[in-house]
C-alpha cells in the first residue's frame, strides 16, 4: 500500500523551475534512496513532503490523506496533522544548542504532544539505549561530535513516532569516519520496517539498504529501480555518467 | 588628605550614587522588555508598525541622549497647550528619557541575536510540530538572549557611565555631589571617589554578567 503518493509536483521559484512536474509512491516499510547531483531538486521534493517548502503545483498524499491536490493545501490544521506522520532529519543536524540532549528528544513530546512525564522519559531512555548515547544523556550538542549529533537528531525524530523518516543528506556534513555510525543507526531503523526515504550521495548505503533508489536530475525524475539494477546497469546516459562521476 | 574629610564627603556622594543605582536599575529594567518588544515590533509583517519600530529606533540612536533628555525636561513643557501637562518631576523625566533611549538600543542588539539564529531551527521545530508561540518561547529566544548578552553586558556598563548624564538636568548623583564638593573643598579627591564608585559598580556589573555568560554557555 502507499503511504506517500506524490503525482506531477511542481516547484518553481519566479522564473526557475526546480521541480518540473515529479511522480513517485512510496509504500510501507519501503527504504527509499533518492540521488542525483546537486542542485536537481532532491532536498526541495523532500522538504515538500513536510511543508517546509510551499509547492506551485501537484499533489501529495500521505496515507491516504490530501497535503495538496492539485497545487491547493489543505487548512493549516490539516497540514499539520498530516505533516506530523513524518519525521525529518536534516543535514546539519538541527539540534536545539541550548538544550541537552534529553531535553532535545523531550521537548517536542511535551510541548507539541503534552504527552505524560513518565511516558515522555520511558521513550526517551529507550532510544538513547537504541543509538548507544545514554551516557551522553546530559551534554550539550556542543560537546558532541558530528556522528553522535545526527543520532541525537535521528532520536529525537522518533521520539514523535512518525511513519515515514526523511533523511536529507545525513551523512554529507560529517568527516567520512564519523557516517559510518549514523549509517548504522539507519539500518538498524530498515531493519525494524521503518519507512524511509534517504537523500543521499552514499551510494554503498543506498545500494546496501535501500529497496528502490530514484535518480533525480534537473527537476525530473529521470529513472526508478532497485538499487542493484539502477547502480550496476542504468538505462539511461545521465543516469550513467552521474554514477560515473560520482563513484570516482 | 585627612580621614575626616574622607568622612564628610562620603555621605552625600553615596546619597548620590544611592540616585545613579536607582536610575539604572529603573532603566534597565524597563528598556530591556521594551527594547525586544521594539524588536518584534520592527520585524512585524505589518507594515506600518514595523516602519514606526524602525523609525522611533533611527531617532533615538540617531540623536544624543543629552539631546533627549533637554528635550523631555526642558522642551516638552514648551509645547503649545499640552506643555503644561508635561512638566514632570526632573528624576522621572529623566528615567523616561533613558528609558525611551536605552530600548532603541536593546532592539538593535535583540535584532542582532535574532539574525544569529539558523533557520534550520525554525524548520526543526517546525518539523517537530512545535507551533510559532512554543517555537519563540522554547526556541529562538533562549538562544536570541545567549547570544546578546556580552552586547547586553556592554551597554549595562555604558549606562552606568551615562548616568552622569543626570548631572545636565540637575538631578543631584554621584558626579553632581562629587563636583560639589571638588569646587567647595578646592580638592580633587571626590572626583577620584566617584571613579572609584563607578569602577565598583562596573566591576559588579561585569562580574555578574560574566556569571551568567558562564551559567549559559550550553556546554
Amino acid at each position: 500500500m502507499s503511504i506517500i503518493e506524490v503525482s506531477n509536483l511542481k516547484k518553481s521559484y519566479e522564473k526557475l523551475d526546480v521541480l518540473k512536474g515529479i511522480t513517485f509512491n512510496v509504500n510501507k516499510n519501503d527504504v527509499v534512496a533518492v540521488v542525483g547531483p546537486s542542485g536537481s531538486g532532491k532536498s526541495t521534493m523532500l522538504r515538500s513532503l513536510v511543508h517546509l517548502e510551499e509547492i506551485s503545483g501537484g499533489s501529495i498524499r500521505v496515507s491516504g490523506e490530501d497535503l495538496v491536490k492539485d497545487g491547493v493545501y489543505s487548512k493549516p490544521q490539516e497540514i499539520k496533522r498530516i505533516t506530523s506522520k513524518m519525521g525529518m532529519v536534516f543535514q546539519h543536524f538541527n539540534l536545539f544548542p541550548h538544550l541537552t540532549v534529553k531535553e532535545n528528544l523531550e521537548l517536542a513530546p511535551r510541548m507539541a504532544r503534552k504527552e505524560e512525564n513518565s511516558v515522555i522519559q520511558r521513550r526517551s531512555t529507550e532510544l538513547l539505549e537504541k543509538i548507544g548515547l545514554t551516557d551522553k544523556a546530559t551534554a550539550y550538542p556542543a560537546n558532541l561530535s558530528g556522528g553522535q549529533k545526527q543520532r541525537v537528531a535521528i532520536a529525537r525524530a522518533l521520539m514523535m513516532g512518525p511513519e515515514i523518516l526523511l533523511f536529507d543528506e545525513p551523512t554529507s556534513a560529517l568527516d567520512p569516519e564519523l557516517t559510518g555510525e549514523v549509517l548504522q543507526v539507519m539500518k538498524k531503523l530498515a531493519e525494524d520496517q521503518m519507512t524511509m526515504i534517504v537523500v543521499t550521495h552514499e551510494m554503498g548505503f543506498a545500494k546496501e539498504v535501500a529497496n528502490r533508489a530514484i535518480f533525480m536530475d534537473n527537476g525530473e525524475i529521470i529513472e526508478t529501480g532497485h538499487p542493484d539494477e539502477l547502480f550496476t546497469n542504468p538505462k539511461f546516459e545521465r543516469t550513467r555518467s552521474f554514477l560515473i562521476r560520482s563513484l570516482k | 588628605m585627612s580621614f575626616e574629610y574622607f568622612n564628610t564627603i562620603l555621605m552625600p556622594m553615596l546619597e548620590g550614587a544611592q540616585m545613579t543605582v536607582l536610575l539604572f536599575l529603573i532603566a534597565i529594567l524597563v528598556s530591556i522588555p521594551l527594547g525586544f518588544l521594539l524588536t518584534l515590533m520592527a520585524r512585524s509583517s505589518i507594515r506600518p508598525v514595523a516602519w514606526l519600530a524602525q523609525i522611533y529606533i533611527y531617532v533615538m540612536r540617531g540623536t544624543p541622549l543629552l539631546l533627549q533628555l533637554l528635550f523631555i525636561c526642558f522642551g516638552l513643557p514648551m509645547l503649545p497647550v499640552i506643555g503644561e501637562y508635561l512638566v514632570m518631576d526632573r528624576f522621572v523625566a529623566a528615567c523616561l528619557g533613558f528609558i525611551l533611549n536605552y530600548a532603541a538600543y536593546f532592539a538593535e542588539i535583540f535584532r542582532g541575536g535574532l539574525l544569529a539564529i539558523d533557520k534550520g531551527q525554525y524548520e526543526a521545530a517546525q518539523v517537530l510540530g512545535l507551533n510559532k508561540w512554543q517555537t519563540m518561547t522554547r526556541v529562538i529566544l533562549p538562544q536570541m538572549f545567549r547570544v546578546a548578552l556580552p552586547a547586553v553586558s556592554n551597554e549595562s556598563v555604558t549606562l552606568v557611565k551615562d548616568t552622569a548624564l543626570l548631572y545636565a538636568v540637575a538631578v543631584p548623583e554621584l558626579l553632581h555631589y562629587a563636583q560639589t564638593a571638588v569646587n567647595r573643598d578646592f580638592t580633587i579627591m571626590p572626583f577620584l571617589f566617584a571613579g572609584i564608585i563607578y569602577l565598583l559598580i562596573t566591576l559588579f556589573l561585569t562580574i555578574l554578567f560574566k556569571w551568567l555568560e558562564k551559567r549559559f554557555k550550553f556546554q
